[in-house]
């Protein structure tokens, strides 16, 4: 018997040893992001909002194709994720990366990591009440330039904050074909 | 083992304990923003509960002071879409209580959003007025004084 829980109790330690290492790996970050990718092209929320720490806050400047001048907020946690719960409800969604930059910190502890998207999904005009997620004159694509610190927490690679700039273009529904997902 | 698990939900109940206000707080008579300080006939309780508790707005309860039970800050945030984007909008209500009443004793909001004091019981008494809520025992009997009540 004791023969067979040495290799075990060992085997524990090593396992909890890896679960507290505090560096985090360029490998890592990258399946993370994917990972965020795939989340928010499920807009899932309890997944989107899963991969934010604690204390993660969003920063973002958002360039409307009908304003002057851009909007800028700062959010917290908690809103980002009552934020992503009503991003759950869009039947057109696409999201696609252009590009991804991950910028590893000397200690190992936290990447930043600059990356390009363009989003497609329904614009419903700010005062309207859509019918139906159907009822609507325009798609707005968005294109971003998120940057996010990503870093451990409770042993898990999560996104500590992001900064992201967005510019809106409005284009009118019948001349861009997006599947219903 | 089974003491280790009890433990540790005892502790982590403890832990992730939502702050709020105790009944006894939000059962008391929201006071107006008038110099006399005329009781509304509604509970702060009846008053957030005929609003919705603000729809779907985030809500959290702080309390500024920790061994002080007699003070709260509810704040209310959220992300509205207008013509230039999103936009953060926040309010945050600071409520004391004095004797039997819990006056709003401030008013924090973004920018656009009414800060005064009488504004803002006015705007938060539209609900109860509007659904007819039930008023404090004090109310009840007709003739009772009570701030723009009984509602026209």
């Amino acid at each position: 018997m004791r023969n067979f829980l040495l290799p075990v109790m060992l085997l524990a330690a090593c396992a909890a040893l890896s679960g507290c290492s505090k560096e985090v790996t360029r490998q890592q970050v990258a399946e993370f992001i994917d990972h965020a990718d795939d989340a928010a092209r499920k807009r899932f929320a309890p997944e989107i909002c899963e991969l934010r720490a604690k204390n993660f806050t969003m920063h973002l400047t958002f360039h409307a194709e009908r304003a002057r001048e851009a909007s800028e907020m700062e959010i917290t946690r908690k809103l980002y994720c009552q934020q992503a719960g009503s991003f759950s409800q869009l039947r057109q969604y696409k999201l696609e990366r252009k590009s991804i930059d991950i910028d590893m910190a000397t200690d190992r502890r936290t990447a930043l990591v600059t990356a390009e998207y363009v989003e497609t999904m329904p614009y419903y005009e700010p005062d309207s009440r859509p019918a139906t997620p159907d009822d609507f004159y325009h798609f707005q694509v968005v294109e971003s330039v998120d940057m996010s610190i990503v870093g451990l927490e409770d042993g898990d690679v999560r996104f500590l904050s992001t900064r992201a700039e967005a510019h809106q273009t409005l284009v009118k529904k019948g001349e861009i074909t997006l599947p219903y997902n | 083992m089974l003491l280790v698990m009890v433990g540790g939900f005892v502790v982590y109940k403890g832990m992730s304990k939502d702050d709020a206000p105790s009944r006894d707080f939000t059962e008391l008579e929201l006071a107006a923003g008038d110099a006399e300080h005329t009781g509304t006939c509604y509970a702060l309780s009846t008053v957030l509960v005929a609003n919705g508790v603000f729809g779907n707005a985030l809500r959290t309860w702080t309390a500024p002071d920790k061994d002080n039970e007699a003070k709260w800050i509810l704040t209310l945030e959220s992300v509205q879409q207008g013509y230039q984007g999103p936009v953060h909008e926040f309010r945050k209500f600071t409520f004391e209580q004095v004797g039997q009443q819990v006056r709003l004793t401030s008013v924090e909001a973004s920018k656009g959003l009414p800060t005064e004091i009488d504004a803002n019981i006015d705007g938060l008494l539209e609900a109860p007025h509007g659904m007819n809520s039930t008023p404090v025992d004090r109310c009840a009997k007709a003739g009772a004084p009570g701030y723009q009540y009984p509602p026209k």
